[in-house]
C-alpha cells in the first residue's frame, strides 16, 4: 500500500487533549463527590436532617454545627446532605424522561418526514405557545403537589427542545451516503435510525443535557419554594431556601449553604456537558 | 534571459503547532518568466495551494508562518513588505481564481460590480468609468452580452460562466500574474476546455504570467510551457513540459504519469470479445424508464425529467460505464435501479423480476446488490470501526452463520487489500483511498450479483485512482461480478469498462463498446466530450476539436 497511514496524536497533541478533558474531569469529580455524599448520608450527616433542638435554634456556623442550624435547631449540614439525594434524583430523572421521549419522538420525526414530522412539530409548537413555568405550574396544579407530579410535568413539557434537535440532526443525516448505503444494504428502518443515524445524531442532545439539568435542578428548586415539590420537613435545597428566606438578614447561614450546593451542583453538570462537547466534537 | 519576473527562492513555511513546528513547504525554489505558464501538479496535501496562497501572505491559518526565503516579484522582496503594499499586491500584481466559483463569488452582488470593485480599489476610477472598464473585460471573457449581464447576480449562471465572472475580476486590475487554483476542477470537461481556451487567448493578449495548480496531468500537458512537480511540500522536479512529460527523472513523477489515466490509441481491429451467452437473463434490463422530479413553488409547479426514457440491458459478467455531464442523470439512473429513487414510469427488472413490483422484489434486489459512492469519507458511518460494519452487513444480510462472520470479515479485508488491523480502525484515522476500499469490502459483503460505483474514483488523487480502478478490474474478473460504473472521467471508463453508455439530459444518446464509442463517436455530444479530454501528449492539442462538436458544446453551455 502506497497510501500514508494516518497520523498519531503527537505528545503536545495528548496533552492538549488532556487540557480540554480537564473540565470533563472536574465535572465528573463534582458530580461523583455528591452521588457519595447521597449513597453514604445516613453514615456522613452528623445529625437527623429533620430533628428539632428547640435549645439550639438559630446559631451560626460553629464546631459543633459547621453550617449552623435553623429556625428549629435543625442541623443545616445534615438537612445538605441528605438534600443531596432529592437533589440528585430531581436532576436525573427530570432529564432522563424528556431526554427518551424527545430523542424518540425526534428521530421518527425526523427520519419519516412527512405527515408524522409535520404531526409531531405541530404538537411541539402547541407546547412552546406556552411559557415554561406556567405550563409545569398548571400541570403540577392538575395532578396535586409533590415530586412525583413534578417528574410528569418536567416529562410532558421537556421533550420538546430533545425532539428539535435531534430531529434537524436527522433532517441532515439522513441524506448522507452511509443512510443510502444502509438502505441499499437491506437494513430495516428501524436499525437505521437507531443503530446508524441516532449516534451520530445524539452528541449535541446528550451536551445539551447536561445543561437541561441544571435548568431542571433550578425549576425543581424554584417549585419546591413555591410550595408545589418536596413537602416539609423533607430536607431537599430549595425547600431549605425558601424556608430560610424570613431569615436572611439575621441569619444568612440557613440559605447560603443550600444555596451553594445548588450552584456547585449546577456547575458539575455545565462542565461535564462542556467537556461532552468537546469530547464529541460539537463545535467543531 | 531576463530576470524572472517571479522568484521564489527557499521559502519555508512552517505550522506552530502543540506538537512543534512542522513545515509544510520545505525550501522551495520556482521562477516564473514574463508571459509564461507554470503547471504546478501533485496529490492533495502535497503544498501547491499553500505555495500560491504564500506568494501573497494570505496563509490559511494563524498558526502558519514563512519562516524563510524568499519571494522576489519584479525584483521586490514580498516576504517582509508592509501591509499596505501587498494590499497593492494582491489583485493588483498578482491575481487569483479558485477552483469553486460558487463560493468565491458573493450571492447577493451583481456580478458587475464585483469585477468592478476591484477596478475601483487599484485603479482609483469613478463609478462610472469602472463600470465601462468591468463591461469591457466581461466581453473580453466571453460573456455575450456584457452590458446587460453585468446587472446579473451570480445564481443566474452557469458554473462555467461564473468561472469566467471570476476570471474577469482577477483579470480586471490588469495584474502581471494570475494564479489559477485548480480552476476547471468542478466543471465538466467541454466546460473546461473552453476556459482552459480562454486562459491562453489572455494569456496571448495580454502577456501574462499564470501559475496553474491542478492534479490533472493532462491538463499541464496540453496548457503548461513549464511543469513544477510538488509533493510533500517539495518541489522534486521542474523542468519543461515536453522533457519532463517524456523523461521523468524523479520517481514520483513516474507514478504520477503512469497513473495518469489517458484515452490509447485506437487499434481499428476489434478484439476478440467474451462470448455472450445466447438467451441468458440480463441483470438489469431497463425499459423506457423515467425518474421525474417535482420542482418550484407551492404555486408554480413543475417537473424535471432527470432520467428521460432509458432503455438498458446490462448481461451478467458486463463491465459498463456510464458517462456523462454533472446533471445528465447517470447518478439518477443508479439509485433508481438499486430501488433508492421512485420511478414515473417505465420498468426496471433485475434477473428477470420487476423491482417495482413490491416489497418482496425490493428484498432480494437489497440482497443482491451493492452501491459504492463518490465520497469515502461520507459514505462509512464515522461512529463504527471498519470491522463493526463489515459483521452487521454480514448478520443482516444472513448469507453465512453467525460463527463464520468474523472470518469472512478478515478475508473480505484481504479482497480489497487492506490489513487485517483496519477491522479496529474508524473511518476517521484512514486516508480517503483505504476508506474508498473499505466501501468497496462493505459492497463485496453482501456477496452481490451487481455492483454499482458511482464516481467512486472522482475524490481520489490520481494515483490513488488508479489502484482502485484496478482493483476494480480484477474483482471483476475473479468473482464474475456485474459491474456498472459511472464516471464523468472518460479515459477511467475508457480503460475499466467493456461497454460504455453515454448520457445527455436524462437519455442516452449513444452506447457500444467502449473502444468504438471513444474512437468513432456516432454522435455529436460524444465526440465533444471526447474532444474535450485533455490529452497527456502536448502534441495532440485538445484545443481544436472538430467543428460539430464545438458547436455541441456550445450548446451545451447555454
Amino acid at each position: 500500500m502506497s497510501e500514508p497511514l494516518a497520523v498519531t496524536a503527537p505528545l503536545a497533541g495528548r496533552l492538549s487533549l488532556f487540557r480540554r478533558r480537564g473540565t470533563l474531569a472536574v465535572g465528573v469529580f463534582l458530580l461523583g463527590a455528591f452521588i457519595v455524599l447521597a449513597l453514604g448520608a445516613p453514615l456522613i450527616a452528623p445529625y437527623d436532617p429533620i430533628a428539632q433542638d428547640a435549645a439550639a435554634r438559630l446559631q451560626g456556623p460553629s464546631w459543633l454545627h459547621p453550617f449552623g442550624t435553623d429556625n428549629f435547631g435543625r442541623d443545616i449540614l445534615s438537612r445538605v446532605i441528605w438534600g443531596t439525594r432529592i437533589d440528585l434524583q430531581i436532576a436525573i430523572i427530570g432529564v432522563l424522561f424528556p431526554f427518551i421521549i424527545g430523542t424518540t419522538l425526534g428521530t421518527v420525526a425526523g427520519f419519516f418526514g412527512g405527515i408524522v414530522d409535520a404531526i409531531f412539530m405541530r404538537l411541539v409548537d402547541i407546547i412552546l405557545a406556552f411559557p415554561f413555568l406556567v405550563l409545569m405550574l398548571s400541570i403540577i396544579a392538575i395532578l396535586g403537589p409533590g415530586l412525583g407530579s413534578f417528574y410528569i410535568a418536567m416529562a410532558l413539557v421537556g421533550w420538546v427542545s430533545y425532539a428539535r434537535l435531534i430531529r434537524a440532526q436527522m433532517l441532515a443525516l439522513k441524506n448522507h451516503d452511509y443512510a443510502v448505503a444502509a438502505v441499499s444494504l437491506g437494513f430495516s428502518r428501524t436499525r437505521i435510525m437507531f443503530r446508524h443515524l441516532l449516534p451520530n445524531a445524539a452528541a449535541g442532545s446528550i451536551v445539551f443535557a447536561m445543561s437541561d439539568a441544571v435548568l431542571v435542578l433550578l425549576s425543581g428548586a424554584a417549585i419546591s419554594y413555591l410550595g408545589l415539590g418536596v413537602q416539609p420537613p423533607i430536607a431537599e435545597w430549595g425547600v431549605m431556601v425558601a424556608e430560610g428566606q424570613p431569615f436572611v438578614t439575621t441569619a444568612w447561614w440557613i440559605t447560603l449553604f443550600p444555596g451553594l450546593s445548588i450552584v456547585t451542583l449546577a456547575f458539575a453538570f455545565s462542565m461535564i456537558g462542556d467537556g461532552l462537547a468537546d469530547l464529541f466534537g460539537v463545535h467543531e | 534571459m531576463s530576470a524572472p519576473l517571479l522568484a521564489i527562492t527557499d521559502l519555508t513555511v512552517v505550522h506552530d503547532g502543540d506538537a512543534g513546528t512542522r513545515a509544510l513547504l520545505d525550501a522551495v525554489s520556482l521562477d516564473l518568466a514574463q508571459g509564461e505558464v507554470l503547471g504546478l501538479v501533485g496529490e492533495s496535501g502535497s503544498g501547491k495551494s499553500l505555495l500560491c496562497r504564500s506568494l501573497v501572505r494570505l496563509l490559511p491559518s494563524s498558526r502558519l508562518r514563512i519562516a524563510g526565503g524568499s519571494v522576489k516579484l519584479a525584483g521586490h522582496e514580498l516576504t517582509d513588505a508592509p501591509e499596505s503594499v501587498m494590499l497593492k499586491v494582491r489583485g493588483g500584481e498578482i491575481g487569483m481564481i479558485f477552483q469553486n466559483p460558487t463560493s468565491h463569488l458573493d450571492p447577493v452582488m451583481r456580478i458587475g460590480d464585483q469585477v468592478a470593485e476591484g477596478i475601483r480599489f487599484h485603479q482609483g476610477l469613478d463609478a462610472r468609468a469602472a463600470r465601462a472598464a468591468a463591461t469591457d473585460v466581461l466581453a473580453q471573457v466571453g460573456f455575450s452580452d456584457p452590458a446587460r449581464q453585468y446587472d446579473s447576480y451570480p445564481h443566474e449562471f452557469s458554473g462555467g460562466m461564473r468561472q469566467r465572472a471570476m476570471i474577469a475580476a482577477a483579470l480586471s486590475c490588469d495584474p502581471k500574474i494570475l494564479i489559477a487554483d485548480e480552476p476547471t476542477t468542478a466543471l465538466d470537461v467541454t466546460i473546461q476546455a473552453q476556459i482552459l481556451r480562454l486562459l491562453m487567448d489572455i494569456r496571448a493578449k495580454r502577456g501574462l504570467s499564470v501559475i496553474l495548480i491542478t492534479h490533472d496531468l493532462g491538463i499541464v500537458a496540453q496548457v503548461c510551457d513549464r511543469i513544477a512537480v510538488m509533493r510533500h511540500g517539495r518541489v522534486v522536479e521542474v523542468g519543461e513540459k515536453r522533457g519532463l512529460l517524456a523523461a521523468p527523472s524523479h520517481a514520483y513523477t513516474r507514478s504520477l504519469i503512469a497513473s495518469h489515466p489517458s484515452l490509447p490509441e485506437e487499434e481499428a481491429a476489434p478484439k476478440a470479445e467474451k462470448l455472450q451467452m445466447p438467451g441468458a437473463v440480463p441483470v438489469v434490463d431497463i425499459e423506457k424508464l423515467h425518474v421525474r422530479f417535482a420542482s418550484g413553488g407551492l404555486f408554480k409547479r413543475s417537473s424535471v425529467n432527470a432520467v428521460d426514457g432509458v432503455t438498458l440491458r446490462v448481461m451478467p459478467g458486463e463491465t459498463v460505464g456510464i458517462v456523462g455531464e454533472s446533471g445528465s442523470g447517470k447518478s439518477t439512473l443508479a439509485r433508481a435501479v438499486l430501488g433508492l429513487t421512485p420511478v414515473s414510469s417505465g420498468a426496471i427488472r433485475f434477473d428477470g423480476n420487476d423491482i417495482t413490483s413490491g416489497r418482496a422484489a425490493l428484498a432480494t434486489l437489497r440482497r443482491e446488490t451493492a452501491m459504492v459512492f463518490q465520497d469515502p469519507f461520507n459514505a462509512l458511518n464515522p461512529r463504527m470501526t471498519i470491522g463493526q460494519m463489515l459483521a452487521e452487513v454480514l448478520r443482516v444480510q444472513g448469507k453465512i452463520e453467525s460463527a463464520r462472520i468474523p472470518a469472512r470479515c478478515g478475508e473480505l479485508l484481504d479482497l480489497v487489500g487492506l490489513g487485517r488491523e483496519f477491522l479496529d480502525r474508524k473511518p476517521r484515522s484512514m486516508s480517503g483511498g483505504q476508506c474508498q476500499r473499505a466501501g468497496i469490502a462493505r459492497a463485496l459483503a453482501v456477496d452481490p450479483k451487481l455492483i454499482i460505483a458511482d464516481e467512486c474514483v472522482a475524490a481520489l488523487d490520481v494515483t490513488i485512482q488508479a489502484q482502485i480502478v484496478e482493483l476494480f478490474r480484477g474483482l471483476a474478473e475473479r468473482m464474475s461480478l456485474t459491474l456498472i460504473f459511472i464516471a464523468h472521467d472518460l479515459a477511467i471508463v475508457r480503460n475499466l469498462c467493456q461497454r460504455v453508455v453515454v448520457m445527455h439530459r436524462g437519455a442516452i444518446v449513444e452506447e457500444g463498446r467502449s473502444e468504438d464509442v471513444f474512437s468513432r463517436p456516432r454522435h455529436a455530444y460524444t465526440a465533444a466530450l471526447v474532444a474535450a479530454v485533455p490529452h497527456i501528449d502536448p502534441d495532440k492539442p485538445l484545443l481544436a476539436p472538430p467543428k460539430m462538436a464545438t458547436a455541441y458544446a456550445h450548446a451545451a453551455a447555454n
